[in-house]
């Protein structure tokens, strides 16, 4: 699987949800040709190539987010393409709606379509400066919640920025075992439908615990800026993080590893200790 | 720590790693293939028996081991040969000079009966190996680099099965098998009659390293409950491995995603996620408590038995499974077999490490076996459909998954935040 399209695919189990709550059941195609005759359920086409056939007819949604769908015969709901190419053929009907968001469409003229419509994006102005001004909110956000952080809970920073700086392989290592997982956990539980809501919250947790061991990293590089004041040694520290990211990034391959294994480090060390409530300490080992 | 200990001139220590990385790697492999794979092609493709009847008599293997196993590690501990390495150097010599020839004989099985006396004796040979080969962790590995040199064993033996590229037959394995086991057997079959002052050296390093890091200062003792509580837990990683994979892997589908696949690529990936699972398990080991380690290899176990379940409930029939299925499987596994080397030293002294490393690995792994094999021939037998049996293996590894970390880290949690535990 395009690991790509993991956001598209919650997006789209999103969009189910909230757009067909009578629908009990979703079928993932992930790779490969395949030709899809009959579905109740809802289906979500990954990267593979699916065709309904001129004698076929579907009973629930589609949802395109990547590959190719060809539509020869009939579909009862909704067809959402967020990527990928739909293509409808001559004689072709959709009794819902075409809903077009991104991705390649052709439409016969011949086809019978419910309604269509297609979200237009506007792009920005992508100057030098509009690229990166998200960056550069994200950063100011992130020095500030530090800042603010360093006056108010300067030893729980502390104690994460000790992990970070004492115990990076244990740190990388619970880091990258905790994403692994709960990517794995979050996506597996969207799949059930009920269970969205709290791979949402969970995935919105796992972000602001990825935010905090910024923080750390930015608290820990701070610590090397001792004519400031704590706080603005964070502030700075952050800045700084992300300045790093940016440049290591362009190294290929072993820049984004880098910038992987410093994000899980500082992930692994707010939970090591339990978001800086306790300092880490490894397990004493006799010689 | 090999360049740490030729730095320090210290060569034997060195030696004492290699040696215990050699067996206890060619010792899992060996368990790994050998038995696990060539026993059901020998029982059912050169004996002509049914998959069922290979089952029991797997079965009735796994008691066998687990009673020889218990036997031997305490007649090793009340002897005394726990911690005289000479002597476990020759019963290893026995046990492997046995199976050598258990090896040579393989394909010159061919009635069930002689197939049932082959398997028993092979069951002798594993029962007596598992404490004399667990135990060789006091002689020879620090305590410090015990979840290193445990991941080392998992890895290399992982590895080298999902590599092997030759078909699962046991004429093949057998002829790999014999042509790497004559020189195990003349090398040790040396050092276990002949004196050298390397091998005496190593013999004096259970004094430093024998006593457990969970046994200080305090020792466990066999009849506690932090040991049998271990047992229980490890037991359960086992008996979910093999309650629900053993039958789930069987499925045709997931076959080319397994280090059966035909595939180079496949085995490769599979290969290489085992030595990185290994590598992350020996750290966490050298890092966290027992009961962070037991839930962590519990939960990846159980969560990965909900998505292979999932996804033959949910999957149209024909289509591969992806491959963060065998990813999360070999991560499990790897993790569980690290554990597995380590912790049974880990919870001895050499008064009780024979006892301690049989019953552990015997119940745990042996016996879980045995139980959950004999469940899913029973369920089998009754009629249950792979549904309705995986529907009863989800239930217990989603109430293992979720409910177990989570009341571990609300207690922690607790205790710091609302007792105000500073430590």
């Amino acid at each position: 699987m395009n690991l790509a399209t993991i956001p598209l695919l919650i997006v789209a189990l999103l969009l189910l949800s909230s757009t067909h709550p009578e629908v009990d059941s979703v079928e993932l195609v992930l790779t490969g040709p395949h030709q899809v005759d009959d579905q109740t359920g809802a289906l979500i086409i990954g990267s593979a190539e699916v065709t309904v056939p001129a004698d076929g007819r579907l009973s629930g949604p589609i949802y395109v987010i990547g590959g190719e769908l060809v539509v020869e015969g009939a579909i009862d709901l909704d067809v959402t393409q967020l990527a990928g190419t739909v293509t409808i053929a001559p004689g072709a009907v959709i009794a819902g709606e075409l809903h077009h968001i991104g991705g390649t469409q052709v439409v016969s003229d011949t086809a019978t379509i419910g309604r269509q419509t297609t979200l237009v994006w506007v792009p920005a102005d992508e100057g030098p400066i509009a690229g990166y001004l998200p960056m550069v909110a994200l950063v100011l956000l992130l020095a500030l919640v530090g800042s603010r952080l360093t006056r108010k809970r300067s030893a729980a920073l502390g104690n994460v920025a000790d992990a970070i700086a004492h115990h990076p392989v244990v740190t990388v290592t619970v880091g990258a075992l905790l994403t692994l997982t709960f990517i794995a956990v979050f996506v597996f539980m969207a799949f059930t439908l009920i269970l969205i809501p709290v791979a949402v919250i969970g995935g919105i947790i796992g972000l602001v615990t990825v935010a905090y061991g910024v923080i750390g990293w930015g608290h820990l590089l701070g610590r090397r800026l001792s004519h400031l004041s704590q706080s603005r040694a964070t502030a700075l520290g952050v800045t700084a993080f992300f300045v790093l990211v940016e440049l290591v990034s362009w190294i290929p391959l072993v820049g984004d590893l880098a910038v992987i294994g410093a994000l899980g480090a500082g992930l692994g060390a707010v939970v090591l200790t339990y978001y800086g409530a306790t300092r880490f300490k490894p397990e004493a080992l006799p010689d | 720590m090999t360049a740490g200990v030729i730095t320090d001139r210290r060569f034997v220590t060195g030696v004492g790693y290699f040696i215990y990385i050699a067996v206890l790697s060619a010792g899992y492999y060996y368990n790994l293939t050998f038995v696990q794979l060539g026993m059901i092609d020998l029982g059912t493709r050169l004996v002509g028996m049914s998959r069922s009847d290979v089952s029991m008599v797997m079965a009735g293997m796994a008691v066998s081991a687990l009673v020889v196993a218990v036997v031997t590690g305490v007649v090793m501990d009340r002897r005394g040969w726990s911690s005289e390495l000479r002597t476990k150097f020759r019963l290893l010599f026995a046990v492997i000079a046995l199976q050598t020839a258990l090896t040579v004989l393989a394909p010159l099985v061919a009635t069930p009966a002689q197939f049932v006396v082959w398997v028993m004796v092979c069951s002798i040979t594993i029962g007596a190996g598992i404490p004399v080969t667990f135990s060789l962790m006091i002689d020879f590995i620090p305590i410090r680099h015990r979840g290193h040199v445990a991941a080392a064993v998992a890895g290399l033996a992982f590895f080298a099965a999902a590599l092997y590229p030759l078909e699962w037959r046991i004429e093949e394995f057998a002829v790999v098998m014999v042509w790497a086991m004559v020189p195990a057997v003349a090398v040790l079959g040396l050092v276990s009659f002949r004196r050298f002052a390397f091998v005496d050296q190593l013999a004096r390093q259970y004094q430093r390293f024998g006593v457990g890091r969970f046994c200080r200062p305090v020792p466990i003792r066999t009849a506690s409950f932090t040991f049998w509580a271990l047992v229980a837990v490890m037991f359960a990683v086992f008996f979910i491995d093999s309650l629900g994979f053993l039958r789930i892997v069987d499925t045709a589908a997931y076959i080319s995603t397994s280090w059966q696949s035909p595939d180079v690529g496949t085995r490769l990936f599979i290969g290489v996620s085992h030595l990185v699972g290994a590598v992350m398990a020996g750290v966490l080991y050298m890092s966290l408590g027992r009961r962070w380690l037991m839930f962590a290899v519990l939960g990846l176990f159980a969560f990965t038995h909900l998505l292979y379940t999932s996804h033959l409930v949910t999957a149209p029939g024909g289509i591969d499974p992806p491959l963060v299925l065998p990813l999360f499987y070999v991560l499990a596994v790897s993790f569980y077999t690290t554990l597995n080397f380590a912790l049974w030293p880990d919870l001895s002294t050499p008064a009780n490490i024979g006892t301690h490393t049989a019953l552990g690995v015997g119940i745990a792994g042996w016996l879980a076996s045995f139980l959950s094999t004999a469940l899913a021939l029973y369920s089998h037998g009754a009629g249950w459909s792979l549904l309705t049996h995986l529907r009863y293996v989800n239930a217990l590894a989603l109430l293992l998954a979720v409910s177990l970390p989570v009341a571990l880290y609300l207690r922690r949690w607790k205790t710091l935040v609302v007792v105000g535990d500073p430590r």
